[in-house]
Order: C-alpha cells, then structure tokens, then sequence
C-alpha cells in the first residue's frame, strides 16, 4: 500500500456503525426494533387480509345460492375463526334466543338481528385495524429518531473536529458518514411502514365494505 | 393459537432483517479519491520504535519499506529518482526559520514532479548535489532512515550522497544527531507510557495510525495532524486523548537550535505490550 492508498479502508455499514458512538447506536437499535416489529406486523396483515378476502368469496357464493337464511345456516359450515362466519353465528344465536319465547320469526326480529350484526361487523372491523396504528407510528417518527441520531453525531464530530484543530477531509468525513447512518436507517424503517399502511387501509376498507354487504345478505335472507 | 401466529411471522421478520443486515455488512472497498490530495503532503515519521532501542543513538530502517507501508518523505525536487518509492520513512527534524527554496517542511510536492530524469547530465548532477549540501547546512536536517531504492540507478545514488548520507540505496541503517535521536525517544517513550486502552488485546493488529504533532520550543504541541486514520475510531480516539494529555513535552534541545520540531508517529497496537 502506497501513499496513495494511504487513506483507504475497508469494511461496510456495519463497520460504519461499529464505530459510532453510543447514541448512534441506540437510535439505530431502536430502529431496528421499529423495523422487525413493522415487517412482523406488514407480514400478518398481509395473511390475515388474504384470508378474510377467501371467506368472504365464500360466503357470498353461499349466500347467492341460498334461497333461504335457513338453507343458508345448514350449508355455510366455516371454521369459527372466520369473520363472515362470526356475523352468521351471531345472528343465529340472536335468532335461536328470541325464539325461544316466541317461536316463528315475527317481523320485529329483524331489526334485533340487525343491531347485533351492526355490533359484530364493528368488532370484526376493530380487530383487523388493530396493531395497524403501529405501522402508521413507525412511518411518522423512524425518520425523526434517525434524525435525532445523525444530529447528534454531527454535533459530536463538529467537537471532535475542533478537537483535533483540523478540518482536513479525512477528519470532517468519517463523523458525518457515521452519523447519517441514523437518518438512513430511519427512512428504511418509514418508508415500508408508509407504503404498508396505506396499502392496508385501502384493503380493509374493500373488507369492510363486503362485511357490510355480507350484513345485508343475511338480513335479506331473513326477511324472505 | 393467535400468539403462535404472531410468532410465526416475528421470527420471519427478524430473518429477514437478518440477511439485509448480513449483506450490507459485506466488507466494501472505501476509497475517496478525493482524499488522494493528501498523499502529495510529506510525512515526517520516527522509524519503529521498537528499532529505536537496538542501537543508542541510532533508528535503524532494517525491515523492507514495503513491508511496514511507510509514508514518503518528498525531500527535495533534485533526487533522481525514476520512481518513487511510495514505502519508505523519512523522519526530520527541521528548523521553521530560514527556510530553504526547497522546503523541507510540510509542503505539497506532486509526485509526478519528483522524478528527474535518468539522462541529466553530470555537471547538472554535480550542481545538484552542492546545493543538497548547501541545504542541508542550512536545516540541520535529519534522518533517520534512507528508505532503499530499489530502482535507483547511477544517479539515485549520486542523489544519495549529494545528502551525505551513507549507504541510502540499500536500505541500511543511517546515522542521526544522538541529540535529536534520543530527544525523539524521549517523546515517544513518554506517549507509550501514558497511552493505553482497556480492551486493547481486542483490536485487530493490523491498525496503524500515522500521527504527526509539531513541538514548540517550550514542550507545547502546537498542532496535531492524522496522517493516517486506522479507521477505527475508539483506536484513533485514544491516540489523540494521549497526545492531549502528555502536554507538556520535554523542550526541544538547545544544542538543536529550533523553534519548532514537526515529528511523526506510527501507532500500531503491538507497540503497547
């Protein structure tokens, strides 16, 4: 090695990250927690959409064959971890509590089944957008810890430089290097975490809205 | 069962971030050819320490240029070189005052400047070597060690010992001023004693940082410059806390007559056991 490679060195971002100081490496720690958390949430929503969407598919075949909410409840047999087969259930149990008073379904039944249905499709709703705030936290201040991480870093180098009492390259350079690594990761963490949330608001508000149409279905059938 | 679940996709998370992690931290070669402009700025170093106990009075340059990556010291423009030899330590002492035409001192010397041609003709060389003499009077200048040059022809010779050093295109040992000598081991002895650092056995061996720090008359460090970063900050942190902290320095040698002393220092982190 000759004096022109004098200034070299080797390693990647971990090595840039191994010599930052302490507050770099919280912030990046903690945003790599925001991050496995985020992806974990992105990945199971993701699942958990895809599946509601296939019950869904299934239940309106179901119900479009059904003449009858009779007919209906004998051939829409589900696993009861189902959202569409929750709404069924509950308005079953609805139906079988009134009846046991008053056999024969009267026409005021109907408004009972609909306010249990409106009750359950609210629960069902609540508990897809649940842990989805996280994602919409993550997007919001990842980018802001990032920032505080490399403001911080920048300040310790601008220290360091007056320190040292030079201000040549090689000196000014590797600090600031080390301390936009914050705001690099940070941005890694938000922007799949903007992108997730703004993909699962726009797809649990289809869900949503086949929810509701699934109430009207059931309510329909009822009322033949 | 839902906990299971969340699980499942946890530990799918945490692979993957994983191997995004895993592959950013492949080792990439770094180099800013901006940060080239600092080769052409000389570098005044004191040979191994180590190599300074193994004779009084004498630093002797015995392991291969090459081997121990040293910077060069770009003397004077009438060395006939016809290439430069970019491994080779040349430390100095100089004198700030009555500076020569030819600085010694930090100065810019592009490399591709140095070489003189091969074919210059001997009345030029002659000339040459007066006026290295002639410089030389003037900067009391020191060294430790001619690097060898391996490629030096007739003339790298001459250009050798137009400085009166001897032996200088074979690498051999070199006498120096005992005065400045032990001076220069008297700084370094007194860095290494105060420089250490807790988890030192956990560095690589292979850190090198190449610091130079210019003495006042009265012991003060008047400027400290990295020549070399090791590239491990904790490393080349704790160089500077010691470099802070020996001040004062022993004062420059009245025998020397110099107002400021520019020395150069290897740290490697062998030198601390």
């Amino acid at each position: 090695m000759g004096i022109s490679s004098i200034n070299d060195y080797t390693g990647g971002v971990l090595s840039l990250l191994y010599s930052a100081g302490p507050v770099a490496k919280i912030v990046v720690f903690i945003l790599f927690l925001f991050s496995i958390i985020s992806w974990t949430i992105i990945f199971f929503k993701w699942k958990q959409c895809k599946k509601i969407e296939k019950e869904g598919e299934k239940f309106f075949n179901a119900a479009k064959n059904a003449d009858s909410y009779k007919k209906l409840i004998s051939t829409y047999r589900e696993n009861p971890d189902n959202a569409f087969y929750r709404l069924m259930l509950a308005s079953y149990k609805e139906i079988t509590s009134i009846q046991k008073d008053n056999p024969g379904i009267r026409p005021d039944i109907v408004q009972h089944v609909e306010n249990i249905l409106k009750i359950t499709l609210s629960e069902e709703t609540e508990r897809l957008e649940r842990r989805l705030s996280f994602l919409a936290t993550t997007a919001n201040t990842a980018p802001f810890i990032g920032l505080f991480g490399t403001v911080w870093g920048i300040m310790d180098s601008f220290r360091e430089i007056g320190l040292k009492g030079t201000t040549s390259l090689s000196v000014v350079a590797p600090g600031i290097s080390e301390a936009l690594i914050a705001t690099a990761i940070g941005l890694a963490t938000a922007i799949p975490a903007v992108l997730a949330y703004n993909y699962f608001v726009g797809r649990l508000k289809r869900i949503n809205s086949r929810m509701e149409n699934a109430v009207i279905y059931i309510i329909n059938l009822l009322e033949k | 069962m839902k906990e299971e679940k969340w699980f499942k996709w946890l530990v799918l998370s945490t692979v993957m971030h994983i191997l995004v992690i895993g592959a950013f931290g492949i080792p990439i070669k770094k180099s800013s050819k901006k940060l080239n402009i600092l080769s052409s700025y000389s570098v005044n170093l004191v040979g191994d320490p180590g190599l300074g106990r193994s004779g009084a009075g004498h630093i002797s340059e015995d392991i291969p240029g090459s081997a121990r990556e040293r910077t060069e010291k770009k003397i004077s423009k009438p060395v006939p070189q016809k290439k430069p030899e970019p491994a080779r330590v040349k430390p100095k002492l100089e004198r700030k005052e009555k500076e020569p035409a030819i600085s010694l001192s930090k100065k810019k010397v592009p490399v591709k400047q140095t070489p003189v041609k091969e074919t210059a003709s001997k009345e030029e060389l002659s000339r040459l070597s007066e006026r290295i003499k002639e410089i030389r009077k003037r900067t009391d200048y020191l060294d430790v060690s001619q690097a060898k040059s391996g490629t030096g022809s007739g003339t790298g010779r001459a250009g050798g010992q137009g400085f009166g050093l001897s032996g200088s295109s074979d690498g051999g040992s070199r006498p120096m001023d005992p005065v400045s000598q032990q001076y220069i081991l008297g700084i370094w002895e007194k860095i290494k004693n105060s420089w250490g650092l807790p988890g030192m056995s956990s560095f690589k061996k292979d850190l090198e940082t190449i610091v130079t720090i210019r003495i006042r008359r009265d012991g003060r460090i008047t400027d400290i410059n990295i020549e070399k970063r090791s590239g491990n900050r904790v490393y080349d942190e704790s160089i500077l806390r010691v470099l802070r902290s020996v001040e004062p320095l022993p004062p420059i040698p009245a025998s020397l007559n110099m107002d400021t002393i520019e020395i150069g220092f290897r740290f490697l982190p062998g030198d601390l056991s």
